[in-house]
């Protein structure tokens, strides 16, 4: 070519006030280009099928309908494949398209213009899933009486839902290809139910972290006795995020991702989420399962430790009978359940001058509403002696199959339970006996008995025989014995000897 | 000087896709003939800082576009058309070229001024709300060409640019290269010998990643004087040095 002489044009071009705003145009032509809205209604479909409608079923506790939604979580896996498929599709656009030159020769570096993409698709996954869940509470507090929301867990989700679309996002910029959304939707489902599957089995450790792992996450009365843990769920943030940080800053570590500075700042992000993944990691492995949810010393907050203060609402069964106001809607049915119960042995010594709901716990210890070890069992504590009640460990009527009928039978046997043990213990056979006529008096049959035993959470508490098939035949025989006796005299033998009862200092051969 | 090319050369992995090249060019229409795999392409994505050279130096608009910082500043004043275009199907004929004024850093102000006259310049202002996947070839092509000169570049690489323009197309792009190359450095790769006399100063001819000739379009004619084949007189000029080149 002829060398010329023309002077090479000097114009200053460079405005550096253009690059945020430059950056948000880029951002809004992205967002009105994104795949993510197109998968939206099938998500929304999904979400209403598995989360939404079977959660509405569930009894009218947040802590009971959200456990099904975050606890469990449906509604990230709801989400996650979709998501992880769609990025994956926005992320191997340029590569899909051949687009690459194109962009690599604009002055934006390569790694600006996959976070304009990137943003946008997080931008549209979280604010869907976020909207979703805004319209799934606003629905499900119809019926709710009491209680207030769980936010960390579903921060937990939305920071879930970011990680899906950054990694679903950067697989497909590293593999672009038209296969590669399926192959990160499926990746994302097999995620989603390999973490469920480890959450049915293990029960600490390292798989605390994952976010679809119920194991401990929720404590059975959160937001209604005790404030919910956030412990586990801010190492889940710091999981998710981490996890979403690496995928993102690992686009910008390339050559071609943009200038050294750009590529520090990647390194940077990239190393930060590593380290942000691996320090949540470590807290899950020193976390520890307490009264009210998994504990992590290191995040753990003592003032979440306080109880929540109520005005308890209050029936009668011919004790006076206070709930904790969530459970309002079950105040019937506790009365309905203990009346029997208690006119069968009102006024004699040793029994509760009134029932109150103690809180449902994971394990034993200090416990809201009541002494130790109140919490998984009804127990009958105190001078005077009351009944606490820890309702949350019952099947509530709708829950996953449960009736009234199951509710206040459980109940029923629970309350007969407490009034003839110590409440955590197994009982002897003469405790079994007159605990068998109390029931059987309480509408409950011997026959039918063995079952609602079984229905109770003794099994879960090394329970053993009578839950699993019918009572000992000297045991039986004894318990119609005693029921057969007239009311007067079953009473009037109770008042003299319900004290060495429940100590245990009686034998089957002592029973009338 | 916008473009000197010292020895450049490319190599992909045991194939010498260009080997060597010298040139120097200002502001003008330069025409890049050669046949297929001569090399035409691998030397405008060099040119475009999309490909590093294998050995050789390459100064662009002023500035070594091996280090970072020039690099940008070469690419604020670059527009490119890649020989295969890619585009996004979804986007608009306006939100294609806004994007790619975007991501040029234009400033923000000039960019919808600059989006329109751009997609007037190549006649696509009654189609400026169609979607891509809407248009036909030749209309993605004239999208591509927008988006190269949206900027006003002072160095403007084309591949192919007039593959899919009807005759009529191609008579107002010739009319936009010749305006264009009034004030920056337009190099065209082309297969058609009649875009090159319609429109261009000089011309290189380049085969098996060689510079074979460089010249005026009249004295590429004059080499094909009583030699070559071909119907036009540059076709003749271009099959006479092409085979001179390999004999």
């Amino acid at each position: 070519m002829t060398v010329t002489s023309a002077p090479v044009r000097a114009t200053p071009r460079h405005v550096p006030q253009a690059a945020p705003r430059n950056m948000a145009r880029l951002l809004w032509v992205e967002l009105r280009h994104n795949a993510m809205p197109l998968v939206l209604p099938l998500i929304a479909v999904i979400f209403w099928f598995d989360s939404y409608r079977i959660a509405a079923t569930l009894p009218p506790l947040w802590v009971v309908r959200l456990y099904y939604i975050l606890g469990q979580g449906h509604a990230l896996i709801d989400f996650a494949p979709f998501v992880a498929g769609v990025a994956a599709w926005m992320g191997s656009r340029d590569g899909r398209r051949g687009t690459g030159d194109l962009v690599t020769a604009t002055v934006r570096p390569r790694w600006e213009a996959q976070l304009a993409t990137w943003a946008a698709t997080v931008i549209w996954a979280v604010g869907a899933y976020l909207v979703f869940m805004a319209v799934t509470l606003y629905l499900l507090a119809r019926p709710i009486a009491w209680g207030g929301l769980p936010w960390w867990p579903i921060a937990v989700d939305a920071v879930g839902v970011a990680a899906f679309a950054s990694l679903g996002f950067a697989l497909g910029a590293y593999f672009p290809g038209r296969f590669i959304a399926p192959i990160a939707a499926f990746g994302g489902l097999f995620a989603m139910g390999t973490s469920s599957q480890i959450g049915f089995s293990a029960s600490g450790g390292w798989a605390l972290i994952l976010p679809t792992m119920s194991n401990g996450n929720f404590g059975q009365d959160a937001g209604i006795f005790y404030t919910w843990l956030p412990d586990l769920s801010v190492a889940r943030v710091m999981f998710c995020g981490g996890v979403a940080a690496v995928a993102v800053g690992l686009l910008g570590l390339p050559v071609r991702a943009g200038g050294p500075r750009l590529r520090r700042s990647a390194a940077v992000v990239t190393v930060t989420g590593a380290a942000a993944a691996v320090a949540a990691i470590v807290l899950a492995f020193t976390a520890q399962v307490g009264p009210y949810g998994t504990v992590i010393p290191a995040l753990h907050d003592a003032a979440n430790d306080k109880p929540i203060p109520y005005t308890p609402v209050c029936g009668h069964a011919g004790i006076p009978v206070c709930l904790q106001p969530a459970y309002r809607p079950y105040l019937p049915d506790v009365t309905t359940a203990l009346r029997p119960v208690i006119s069968q042995v009102a006024g004699l010594p040793g029994v509760p001058v009134r029932a109150s709901q103690a809180a449902a716990v994971f394990a034993p210890g200090p416990t809201v509403g009541g002494p130790d070890h109140v919490g998984q069992i009804a127990m009958v504590r105190g001078s005077p002696p009351v009944l606490y009640m820890p309702l949350g460990t019952i099947a509530l009527p709708s829950s996953f199959g449960a009736v009234t009928a199951s509710f206040v039978s459980q109940l029923k046997v629970e309350f007969a339970h407490a009034l003839v043990t110590p409440g955590s213990s197994y009982g002897n056979p003469a405790q079994q006996a007159v605990e068998a006529a109390l029931l059987q008096h309480a509408g409950i049959s011997l026959a039918a008995q063995p079952k609602a035993l079984g229905d109770t959470p003794w099994p879960l508490m090394g329970g053993g025989p009578r839950s699993a098939g019918a009572y000992p035949p000297p045991v039986a025989a004894a318990a119609r014995r005693f029921a057969a006796r007239p009311a007067a005299a079953r009473r009037a033998w109770l008042a003299g000897h319900l004290g060495a009862l429940r100590a245990g200092q009686l034998g089957l051969g002592q029973l009338p | 000087m916008n473009v000197e090319l010292t020895e450049l050369t490319r190599r992909f992995g045991r194939t010498q896709a260009v080997t060597g090249v010298t040139l120097e060019a200002g502001p003008g229409v330069f025409g890049l003939l050669g046949p297929n795999g001569a090399g035409k392409t691998s030397l405008l994505r060099m040119m475009a800082t999309v490909l590093p050279p294998t050995s050789g130096t390459l100064r662009l608009l002023g500035r070594d576009p091996g280090g970072y910082g020039p690099r940008r500043e070469i690419r604020r004043r670059l527009g490119y058309l890649p020989q295969n275009l890619g585009y996004y199907p979804g986007f608009t004929v306006v939100d294609f070229v806004e994007y790619f004024a975007l991501l040029k850093d234009m400033p923000p102000g000039q960019v919808p001024g600059a989006v329109a006259t751009a997609i007037e310049q190549v006649g696509l202002g009654d189609r400026a709300r169609a979607k891509l996947r809407t248009l036909s070839g030749g209309m993605l092509r004239r999208v591509g060409i927008a988006q190269a000169i949206v900027n006003q570049p002072e160095l403007l690489l084309l591949d192919e640019p007039t593959a899919g323009l009807d005759p009529e197309q191609r008579v107002a792009f010739r009319t936009l290269l010749r305006e264009f190359g009034q004030r920056a450095t337009v190099i065209v790769s082309t297969h058609l010998v009649e875009d090159v006399a319609a429109a261009c100063s000089e011309v290189t001819l380049m085969d098996a990643g060689r510079m074979v000739f460089h010249g005026t379009p009249d004295e590429l004619i004059a080499r094909g004087q009583g030699h070559g084949i071909g119907d036009a007189p540059l076709e003749r000029g271009y099959s006479a040095v092409l085979a001179a080149a390999r004999s």
